[in-house]
């Protein structure tokens, strides 16, 4: 019982007792395991397949319980579960062999009925006051309470074997997750490997419940590899991370739970996942919220720079100019910014003129700056020029998206500053192209 | 559960009428969840509603109430919005985020009834699957009638999704079958869509105090996938999907009183078996349909090689096996009943059994001998495929075949071609 008596948690001083420990490394270690094997769950898009064998764990323990005599011995009702949990995924693939429903439908009819069968035979054992029945209940929204360090034991080493199994066919799996077609004309076995990750992911859904319950126990599955995704393109890191981020959530929920009286363990097991969650969403390198806001503002500013910088090339030819000739000529919301970093970075320089008015002119390093802004840009012109060219004559789409050279951000903040100019009739060198248009924009 | 003793029957009615009334509401706005794809949607909603319900309440709302309502579909709202959020900006595949934002914001609720369970009159546990059987118990009086107010929730929620599917049918049915013609016809697909998560959301509400979080789940999608199943016009599949979903209600209640158990629990048991009862009888492509029609071929097709391999032993160069195993012995007894073959001992073929066989031999030797010439197959390969495709050549495409084989007699293994509708059937003999 981990930190079961809330007024002492510590009776024994500093060092909990050896239950305890146990309990709480089995759930560590359900959490660990449940975070790996969600990885190829998330990435094969069968998350919520692992749902409708979540909810129709309860029918297996009802009936294990049943065939137990009423005893309530945890491996007996676990497997039960693990039976019923198989058996719905087998419901799974039967709908979508024998009938017409389509794959959401026939998920939702599992979930739904299996949970609905569930709910009955427990209520019907309930009801009939078998002796041991009432603590079925907990497998609901899962109760690690009423562990014992022998369950924790047996919970712990079924978890690090679905470790194994995946470490050990992890190529395999990562193939199959990645690219089937590839693995199926390589001569892997697909179904096979496909029906024994699901079957894995049964195995933890099963291993979990008694952390998080039937109802919340996809969320163990899910939510960890989703937040270790955010941090890592490999799957070599992806793994490990998500497990430690199962982990983290488990335990945390575990604890919190066991010091607040009545507090199942599902929900808060959960929302430590999701916290997690939220957290990597927002700061992870590169994916997270603040990363993107970040490269998104870098964007905007160099762009302007770089307009900015254009622009007083060419009136610099006319000798030295004011801040408000410049930025007529560069409207935009990054104009003003724009030109005080490039006074900063000193490829401006001030004029002293006569009248005390402040003129600018190109420094040298500024004018080295600016021309090879425009060297680039007549560079990228002349390449889609002719890109356009072959679109038009060969009819091919073999044509690059911008988008995928130059980034979403970036082309965003091409297109709105090429708007603001259009309202501002500003200048225009590189013509942007315009259907029906012949080409003929600089440096064609 | 329910007491199975008890008299007061009035009560069940109650039951029973709560059970029914959100059941067709749910198989109602689950219809058009289930041909658009989305029953995905409701598992999603009725996890999510529950902190929306939880909120609403302690905000002082009565559950059942209208606050309450707004409450639940503001949730999900909030549920379809971060769903897509997860989508888009963290690139998460559609049922990962759904994963994601539904258990998270269920989590949440069955938190606060939990940390809230003095101020909160809901249990944790009936949140999941309701309790149908303490519906009767809080009533509202209407015209000196005790009525259960979640049956007045329930039929008021009915009633709107009624009004709604009858004013928009016309959008609704054009966006779910077709959403880029409806855009492009100008339709509000958008606009449709919304209003769809609405009633499903009000659905999923009307139905949480009776039936719980998830067994709504089955009451959207299992009536109405039964329904697609058996009948593939939209209006009627709708209107047999209500049917199903209150006969289901109303067994599945039954059935709990009799077996003493959760009434929300049978009703899903119920419904599934209605779907697997559909998979079973539906029409064209259900299991049923699909064996019977497969065996029947099977039976068609040992019945005309029967009769084939007793030509041949007639014909002289070969003899025709006695019937051994069972399915062998029943075409033997089909043939003799049906008087393709004589009756006693000899086992010859009649007049209208050689009639019909020789059709067979003439249709596999045809067969053989045009793939003779034209394709440069070995004799031996010649058989197979004769063998199969005699059961299938009409009077026609014979001709065909015979014309293109004009003035080549015989079959490849130099066995004559026996002709066609000789002699013909005269009138007095029996047609069969």
């Amino acid at each position: 019982m981990i930190l079961a008596v809330v007024d002492d948690p510590f009776p024994y001083g500093w060092i909990p007792p050896y239950n305890t420990l146990v309990v709480a490394a089995g759930v560590a270690s359900v959490g660990f395991a449940a975070g790996v094997v969600g990885c190829f769950a998330v990435l094969r898009r069968r998350a919520l397949a692992g749902d409708a064998a979540a909810h129709a764990t309860l029918l297996g323990i009802g009936l294990a319980f049943l065939l137990g005599g009423g005893r309530r011995d945890l491996p007996l009702l676990l497997a039960g579960a693990l039976a019923t949990a198989i058996a719905a995924l087998l419901g799974l693939v039967l709908i979508g062999r024998w009938t017409r429903t389509r794959d959401d439908a026939a998920t939702a009819i599992v979930l739904g009925v299996s949970f609905g069968a569930g709910i009955t035979l427990l209520s019907g054992i309930t009801a009939r006051g078998i002796p041991g029945s009432a603590g079925l209940g907990q497998f609901l929204l899962g109760h690690t309470a009423g562990l014992t360090a022998a369950d924790a034991t047996i919970l712990g080493a079924v978890s690090l074997l679905a470790v194994g199994m995946v470490a050990l066919f992890l190529k395999e799996s990562t193939l199959v997750a990645f690219d089937p077609l590839f693995a199926a004309a390589s001569g892997w076995p697909v179904m096979l490997i496909d029906y024994a990750l699901v079957v894995l992911v049964a195995v933890m859904v099963v291993v979990g419940l008694p952390a998080a319950g039937a109802v919340l126990v996809t969320a163990l599955v899910v939510i960890p590899p989703v937040t270790a995704r955010q941090w890592t393109d490999s799957v070599g890191v992806m793994l490990p991370l998500s497990g430690m981020f199962g982990l983290v959530a488990a335990l945390s929920g575990v604890a919190v739970s066991s010091a607040v009286p009545r507090m199942p363990t599902g929900p808060l097991v959960v929302i430590a996942a999701s916290v997690l969650l939220t957290v990597s969403l927002l700061i992870a390198p590169r994916r997270g919220g603040l990363a993107r806001w970040l490269e998104a503002r870098r964007t905007v500013a160099a762009w302007a720079d770089g307009r900015l910088l254009e622009v007083a090339l060419r009136l610099d030819g006319d000798g030295p100019f004011t801040r408000e000739q410049l930025l007529a000529r560069a409207p935009g919301a990054a104009a003003d910014s724009a030109f005080k970093r490039l006074v900063r970075s000193a490829a401006l320089e001030p004029v002293v003129t006569r009248g005390g008015t402040h003129a600018w002119r190109l420094a040298v390093w500024g004018r080295e700056l600016a021309a090879e802004r425009s060297r680039r840009v007549a560079a990228w012109t002349e390449v889609l020029e002719a890109a356009r060219e072959d679109a038009r004559g060969h009819l091919t789409i073999d044509v690059p998206s911008p988008e995928a050279i130059l980034g979403a951000a970036r082309m965003k903040a091409i297109r709105e500053s090429a708007a603001a100019e259009r309202v501002a009739g500003g200048p225009r060198p590189g013509q942007p192209w315009q259907p029906g248009q012949p080409g003929g924009g600089a440096g064609g | 559960m329910i007491d199975a003793d008890s008299t007061h029957l009035w009560m069940h009615f109650w039951a029973i009428a709560t059970a029914a009334t959100v059941s067709a509401g749910c198989a109602l706005v689950g219809s058009f969840l289930v041909v658009r794809r989305l029953s995905l949607l409701g598992d999603a909603i009725s996890h999510a509603v529950l902190p929306g319900i939880v909120l609403a309440v302690l905000a002082g709302g009565r559950p059942g109430g209208a606050g309450v309502f707004l409450g639940a579909v503001v949730a999900a709202l909030v549920t379809v919005w971060l769903t897509n959020l997860l989508g888009t900006h963290a690139g998460l595949a559609e049922d990962a985020s759904a994963g994601v934002a539904f258990t998270t914001l269920f989590a949440i609720g069955v938190v606060l009834v939990s940390a809230l369970a003095s101020r909160v009159d809901i249990d944790p546990e009936c949140v999941l699957y309701g309790i149908l059987e303490l519906v009767p118990f809080d009533t509202v009086s209407i015209l000196s009638l005790e009525v259960p107010r979640a049956l007045l929730a329930a039929a008021a929620v009915l009633i709107v999704l009624v009004i709604g599917a009858v004013l928009c049918w016309k959008e609704l049915v054009f966006t779910a079958f077709d959403p880029a013609a409806a855009r492009a016809a100008g339709l509000p697909v958008g606009v449709v869509s919304a209003g769809l998560l609405v009633a499903t959301s009000l659905a999923t509400v009307a139905s949480f105090e009776a039936v719980g979080a998830i067994l709504v789940v089955a009451m959207l999608a299992v009536p109405a996938a039964a329904a697609e199943l058996l009948f593939r016009r939209f209006h009627v599949m709708l209107v047999v999907a209500v049917g199903l979903g209150v006969a289901g209600s109303i067994l599945g209640y039954l059935a709990a009183w009799r077996f003493n158990t959760n009434a929300a629990g049978m009703i899903a048991v119920v419904l599934g078996i209605e779907y697997v009862v559909a998979t079973l009888v539906a029409p064209g492509d259900g299991i049923v349909a699909r064996v019977v029609s497969r065996e029947s071929l099977r039976w068609r097709v040992a019945c005309e090689d029967r009769l084939a391999s007793l030509w041949r032993a007639e014909e002289g160069d070969a003899t025709a096996l006695a019937p051994r195993t069972l399915l062998d012995r029943l075409v033997q007894a089909r043939l003799v009943f049906g008087g393709r073959i004589n009756r006693g001992g000899s086992g010859g073929l009649t007049d209208i059994g050689r009639e019909e066989a020789r059709v067979i031999v003439r249709s596999h030797r045809l067969w053989e001998a045009w793939l003779g010439r034209h394709v440069a197959l070995p004799l031996d390969h010649l058989h197979p495929p004769a063998e199969w495709i005699e059961h299938h050549l009409g009077a026609e495409v014979r001709g065909r075949i015979a014309a293109d084989l004009e003035g080549h007699e015989g079959d490849p293994h130099g066995r004559d071609i026996p002709p066609e509708g000789f002699p013909p059937r005269t009138a007095d003999e029996p047609a069969l």
